[in-house]
């Protein structure tokens, strides 16, 4: 039943992330038929470049949490407040809770990220030009590895704030590292923005396999430490 | 040997330096209706969070059921065995009350279904209706009923009547102690309202600045306050001192009021003894011990 109680916490905002999905696979129709000229630039690399990291960020942003504290905290006068108290009194241990809530998210940012490259794939022949059929699962995999990151330091966040306040601190902490990578020299195996970009297998036409383990690496981390906080308020 | 379900041995709780509990001993016999009094900022919500494992103590134990709330493997096993009813009322906002009752069910092996469908049915709760359309005293039957269904051995509901108008009261209080009579589950509520604690509680604690400052049996407590009403002769002068278990004294020109905790008769005999006194004796309200503790620490 936690899947279910995440499942009705979630299921607008997968909505809205799957809205801007399915915008993003209508904004190709005017790269459809646009093929590049002869050593020019591919149009559907600015997709690749921008809107598709955009897309990935959101989602973890949107769908990241530990399901304990969900309501934002802006009425509240101090410390637990809303339905916590409810879902605290279950006899269900927060581990378990944050478990199931993560788990859910990140199927979803899953789910959002492998229809997003479907949906490229078939929708326009640029992307078809671009990269061949493995390079195109190579590249939800980037997507995903890098994505792994970015949900489970959102997953971090929800162990202390709102959902609120965590889908924010994401959004703005990712977009400050995005920045951060494009304007200073970040190493280019620890650059999961690149990765997702110009280094990933349709511009690069090679797997950033060090970035992606960076990720994943650095997504395990994360991780451990949302479970160790919660661990420490288990009573 | 009486069993006490719920027992807290000096506990302690600070929020930022300010004590919300200063050492509470706190004993909830089993099978008891003990209603938890206080006023606002005494400590109640914080005792019960502490119970339910949702705060941590600073010092002193709590235990329920026997074991330590602290103990984060048995605190699970604790919860599926309570029903439980916050004192904000507050649910999932995303969700019908359908859906909270059929996320709620499953958690709980000893869910009451025939309860289920009996409270639904008695509040008439709007099955379809997500929960910020409900009124605050929805909300507090639909947690009423989330709390009983539950099949619990306790239940530990914080106001759980707040919101609620006086024919509902009346319900409710009336459904309460049903369960308890039938199903023998303890009950520890905490409440405002006197007049429904003395209604239904068997067993009463008074909380003040964090500290039990009255606690046992309701008929053991209203047998041992006495109010003493002396009226002293013209020339009659009140003693310097008197017997123990006075706990206060209020003149009003030759009418002396006492309350009296205990030793009663001994407090008796020593008014009588005042030249030309007349004593009369009455029983007290749970209202009076109440404010006259409170107004007193």
């Amino acid at each position: 039943m936690l899947w279910y109680k995440g499942w009705l916490e979630t299921r607008f905002r997968l909505l809205f992330v799957t809205g801007y999905t399915i915008f993003l696979l209508l904004f190709q129709h005017s790269v459809r038929n646009a093929t590049p000229p002869p050593g020019g630039k591919n149009p559907a690399l600015g997709f690749v470049m921008f809107s598709n990291p955009t897309l990935v960020l959101m989602a973890c942003a949107l769908l990241g949490g530990a399901g304990i504290v969900t309501q934002p905290s802006l009425q509240a006068t101090k410390g637990l407040h809303g339905s916590t108290l409810y879902t605290l009194s279950m006899p269900v241990s927060r581990l378990r809770l944050l478990g199931v809530r993560a788990a859910i998210g990140w199927l979803e940012v899953v789910s959002v990220i492998a229809a997003l490259c479907c949906g490229m794939w078939l929708a326009s022949p640029a992307f078809r030009m671009l990269a061949t059929p493995m390079e195109m699962i190579e590249y939800a995999a980037t997507l995903i590895a890098c994505a792994s990151a970015l949900y489970c330091f959102s997953v971090l966040l929800a162990t202390f704030l709102d959902d609120q306040w965590r889908a924010w601190g994401t959004m703005l902490s990712a977009t400050a590292l995005w920045w951060l990578s494009t304007h200073t020299t970040f190493p280019a195996s620890a650059n999961i923005f690149r990765a997702m970009r110009e280094g990933s297998p349709l511009v690069a036409h090679a797997v950033p396999l060090t970035a992606m383990s960076f990720s994943l690496g650095l997504a395990a981390i994360l991780f451990f430490a949302a479970l160790k906080v919660v661990q420490a308020r288990e009573y | 040997m009486t069993d006490f379900i719920i027992e807290t041995s000096q506990l302690c709780k600070s929020y930022k330096g300010k004590a919300a509990l200063r050492g509470l001993d706190l004993r909830v016999p089993a099978g008891s209706i003990f209603g938890f009094l206080g006023r606002n900022g005494a400590g109640k919500t914080t005792t019960i969070k502490t119970l339910m494992g949702l705060l941590r103590a600073d010092s002193g134990s709590a235990h329920v059921f026997g074991g330590p709330v602290t103990d984060a493997d048995r605190s699970v096993d604790i919860r599926r065995r309570i029903g439980f009813v916050t004192e904000d009322k507050e649910l999932y906002p995303y969700m019908t009350v359908e859906q909270v009752i059929r996320f709620t069910r499953p958690l709980f092996p000893k869910w009451r279904h025939d309860l289920e469908r009996r409270y639904v049915e008695i509040f008439e709760l709007p099955l379809e209706s997500k929960i910020p359309e409900l009124s605050k005293g929805m909300r507090s039957k639909l947690m009423l009923l989330l709390a009983i269904s539950r099949g619990a051995d306790l239940l530990i509901l914080d106001e759980p009547t707040d919101g609620l108008d006086p024919a509902a009261i009346e319900d409710v209080m009336r459904e309460l102690v049903t369960i308890a009579a039938t199903s023998g589950t303890t009950m520890f509520f905490s409440s405002h309202q006197l007049a429904e604690v003395d209604l239904i509680a068997d067993h009463i604690g008074i909380i003040d600045q964090g500290r039990m400052i009255v606690s046992g049996s309701l008929d053991d407590i209203k047998a041992r306050y006495q109010r003493l009403r002396v009226v002293l002769a013209n020339s009659a002068e009140l003693p310097t001192r008197w017997e123990n278990g006075v706990e206060s004294v209020k003149q009003e020109g030759r009418v002396v009021s006492l309350l009296a905790s205990g030793n009663v008769d001994a407090i008796v005999e020593q008014a009588k003894s005042i030249p030309g006194a007349v004593v009369e004796q009455y029983p007290v309200t749970l209202k009076e011990i109440f404010l006259e503790h409170v107004r007193s620490n």
